[in-house]
């Protein structure tokens, strides 16, 4: 379709790093007009940022970007917008309490004598509404009183009203049913017939069958692949997708001893709200469980849930094989149930950033060093002090704040704080995120420690690799329930993947013929 | 010395050797206009009245460093002083009650602070001065709207305005028993380390395990106590408590505590800047009365005293 000689966008030999962590590496991607381009990848494969960069959120480290064979640089997304390059984000960009003409001209209000012009705001909302095919939505009405699926149209809505010339979509439909899925598609369809170039990401196989002309898969922040939709079965992309070197160490896994105690942690027909559905699993002594899938899937409801941070948690959480209540981290971390949660952002949830490291070591501990609520300094010392030693935590002395550390020494602080409790069932969400290479192999030796004095460990990653290298057993969710248990060689990555996006592998061919088109 | 630092003496903040600095400059400066104003007898009596400050500070501050604010403070001094010379007037077990009854009367209030903050989740500016205005209503009531007639204890005058050993006001030495009870609060127990860590991430110190429901709570009472025990000293330096008696008082413990170098977004903070912040408020209020400069004026000071400081020292959270 793409009739002329130079593709509408183009981009070469992006990179960008955060810190120490490469999220592109020399990326290269070309967007033709008329087209519906999809992009493939894993977690942090690399995605989020290209779109960020194509959209002005962030700045490329390197690299070029062609638009109509020009070189173009965004300062700023409305720049990007300027351009005709517009996204539509995964979280709803609507503002609840404006109307939907308000939101839709939100960034550049058409205007008279510098005041509002209301009435040709209701005019462009008319007109991006019916070209969103949407024309039921009210331009007047208050977004709050639409329906999700809705507000997303007019999400889309907002997006038209900038006369975009590349169109971006990150997992816009992961928030709608099938019945507005298929809506939203007719929409795209159309766009495309219009001559737009769409970039679309989403994890749905099934909706990039029906939907791409063309595909790129991304893989450790660079593209490894690019083909026709319909060129390579489920099983061929599923294969690029994976397919990294092991860069990480990890050690041995020893065999576990069979045993007839009941589990340390046993969880029975655990739901809450719409995240999470009928979970049911143990964890025994001495053992490693992952928790798999997609981000998002229910993975950090689940650990919350055990730790008694949600509300209405339905389901029996049996600690050594009698049924325990647990209705505040307080209770989960009292000696009986001995639990311990690493959390997700160790910046705002796991520490006090401008307190000291000592403070923060001893902060959960302070009932286990004290005497009637006097902290008694002499073991809150020493125990600083081992826990120092036995993580090997880099640290200019033990009164500076936590914040001045390095990532993978704030982690080491979370984790020791929490080892100074003692715990027998430790939670980890995500625990190697945004550390550098050494320090994760640091930790996954002393998980393995921990399950071999005898904690049972429950252990997330969004990393594959961490799973397969340090878990007996992982659970793989998806929509909140879990869709698969892989055990011992089960756990492949092909494995993982394949239960992650909910396909079974073996079975993919009818699905990209349906495609071909 | 590598233990946790004391909440004491926190290194040497700047802010605090700023107010020390700026009380030194304001009794040279005093100095020039009046050589009595460093004579001993002044300088006690200063410290005298700013121990009323001081006490009630403390309950001020501790409610700071959680990163909330106490507006209530007004009218549970009023409650403290009115109350407890009310108890004075019901006889002998009255008054010999008329002390912690006044500070219960107070606590419940903190307590009634408390709950709206930490189990209501309201904003605490909000329920601080609805309880305020509702002490104030319950003390209208009490009163009939004009000054109670009974007068304060023995005790209270004692501890208000009694000498003990070598000319030191009782006050002074009541002031440093809370200030000493409140250093050992916050720098050796877990409520006081609970304290700092709400102050500076409330979300991490609940998966902690802290139960930061409780601490609010508890906080709050202390600084209700706190605020009715300064009006039980008021009461018992004027012998009788008096209608709108705290309203003096509100803005100046704010000013107090930031003065000090405490933020005022919490976690952040010692006692010895409060002491700092309390002894140059009440040395700037006696030299703005010597000079005679009205009460408005007065109002205009301590309120830009109050935003200059926020701009040295309370800024660098927020940028962040």
């Amino acid at each position: 379709m793409g009739g002329s000689a130079a593709p509408l966008f183009q981009m070469a030999g992006v990179c960008k790093r955060y810190g120490g962590v490469r999220a592109l590496e020399k990326a290269d991607l070309t967007v033709e007009a008329g087209q519906i381009h999809a992009i493939l990848g894993e977690n942090g494969a690399g995605k989020s940022t290209l779109i960020k960069i194509m959209a002005g959120v962030v700045a490329a480290d390197e690299g070029r970007m062609l638009l109509d064979g020009r070189e173009v640089k965004f300062a700023s997304p409305a720049a990007a917008n300027q351009a005709g390059i517009v996204c539509i984000f995964q979280e709803l960009s609507l503002v609840p309490d404006l109307s939907v003409a308000d939101n839709i001209s939100i960034s550049n209000p058409p205007k008279r004598f510098g005041l509002i012009d209301r009435r040709a705001q209701r005019r462009i909302a008319e007109e991006a509404l019916a070209r969103a095919g949407a024309e039921d939505i009210h331009p007047l009405a208050p977004v709050k009183d639409l329906a999700l699926s809705r507000r997303q149209m007019v999400e889309i809505a907002k997006a038209l009203a900038r006369n975009p010339r590349v169109l971006i979509l990150d997992e816009a439909t992961s928030a709608l049913t099938a019945a507005d899925v298929a809506k939203v598609f007719v929409v795209l369809k159309r766009l495309r017939a219009e001559g737009l170039a769409l970039l679309y990401i989403s994890h749905r196989m099934h909706e990039i069958a029906e939907l791409a002309d063309q595909c790129t898969v991304f893989r450790n922040g660079h593209n490894v692949a690019s083909y026709r939709a319909g060129e390579k079965s489920d099983n061929e992309v599923v294969e690029l997708m994976i397919g990294r070197e092991y860069s990480h160490v990890f050690p041995a896994k020893p065999p576990l001893k069979p045993s007839d105690r009941p589990p340390a942690l046993e969880v029975r027909r655990l739901a809450w709200s719409d995240r999470l559905r009928d979970i049911s699993f143990g964890v025994r002594a001495g053992e490693v469980v992952g928790l798999g899938g997609l981000d998002g899937q229910g993975q950090r409801e689940l650990l919350l849930a055990l730790f008694g941070v949600l509300r209405g948690v339905s389901g029996e959480i049996l600690i050594d094989g009698a049924p325990a209540s647990i209705s505040s981290p307080s209770a989960a971390k009292a000696p009986k149930i001995g639990m311990a949660l690493i959390p997700e952002d160790r910046k705002t949830e796991g520490l006090m950033l401008p307190m000291s490291v000592s403070v923060n070591l001893s902060f959960a501990a302070l009932d286990r060093i004290s005497n009637r609520g006097v902290i008694d300094r002499a073991k809150e010392r020493e125990l600083i002090d081992h826990m120092i030693e036995l993580l090997a935590i880099r640290t200019d002395g033990t009164n500076v704040p936590v914040g001045s550390l390095s990532g993978g020494n704030q982690q080491k602080v979370v984790i020791a704080k929490w080892l100074m409790v003692t715990p027998r069932i430790i939670l980890l969400n995500d625990p190697t995120r945004g550390i550098d290479v050494g320090t994760k192999a640091e930790i996954y030796q002393l998980l393995r420690k921990l399950a071999a004095t005898g904690a049972a460990i429950l252990f997330y990653s969004t990393d594959y690799d961490e799973l397969i290298g340090c878990c007996e057993r992982v659970l793989v969710l998806y929509d909140g329930a879990v869709k698969r248990e892989l055990v011992g060689d089960e756990i492949t990555e092909r494995a993982l993947i394949s239960s992650a996006l909910n396909i079974t592998t073996s079975g993919g061919a009818d699905m990209a013929s349906a495609v071909s088109a | 010395m590598n233990a946790p630092a004391p909440a004491l003496w926190r290194k040497i903040d700047p802010a605090v050797a700023t107010a020390f600095g700026c009380t030194i400059l304001l009794l040279f400066l005093g100095s020039l206009y009046s050589s009595s104003f460093l004579s001993p007898e002044y300088l006690l009596q200063q410290l005298k009245v700013a121990s009323f400050l001081g006490v009630i500070a403390t309950g001020m501050m501790l409610v700071i460093l959680l990163g909330q604010i106490d507006l209530s403070v007004p009218w549970v001094v009023a409650v403290g002083g009115m109350m407890s010379t009310a108890a004075t007037g019901w006889g002998p077990t009255g008054e010999a009650l008329a002390i912690p009854f006044g500070v219960a009367c107070g606590i419940c209030l903190g307590f009634a602070n408390g709950f709206g903050v930490a189990y209501l989740r309201l904003p605490s500016m909000i329920v601080t001065l609805g309880v305020n205005a509702v002490a104030q209503g319950l003390m209208v009531v009490h009163t009939g709207g004009f000054s109670p007639q009974d007068s304060s204890s023995d005790a209270m005058r004692f501890i208000a305005t009694g000498h003990t050993l070598l000319g030191i006001p009782n006050a002074l030495i009541v002031w440093a028993l809370v200030g000493g009870a409140t250093v050992f609060l916050l720098s050796r127990t877990t409520f006081g380390r609970a304290i700092y860590g709400i102050g500076n991430r409330e979300r991490a110190a609940y998966l902690s395990g802290v139960k930061t429901q409780r601490v609010v709570l508890f906080t709050f009472a202390i600084a209700g106590g706190l605020s009715a025990f300064g009006g039980i000293l008021l009461a018992g330096y004027a012998s009788k408590a008096a209608q709108a008696m705290g309203d003096a008082y509100l803005l100046p413990s704010i000013a107090a505590v930031v003065l000090g170098g405490a933020s005022i977004l919490g976690g952040r903070g010692s006692y010895i800047g409060t002491i700092a912040g309390v002894i140059l408020i009440t040395l700037l209020q006696s030299i703005l009365s010597v000079i005679q400069m009205e009460e408005a004026g007065r109002q205009v000071i301590y309120g830009a005293v109050i935003i200059a400081m926020l701009l040295l020292y309370g800024r660098e959270k927020v940028a962040r």
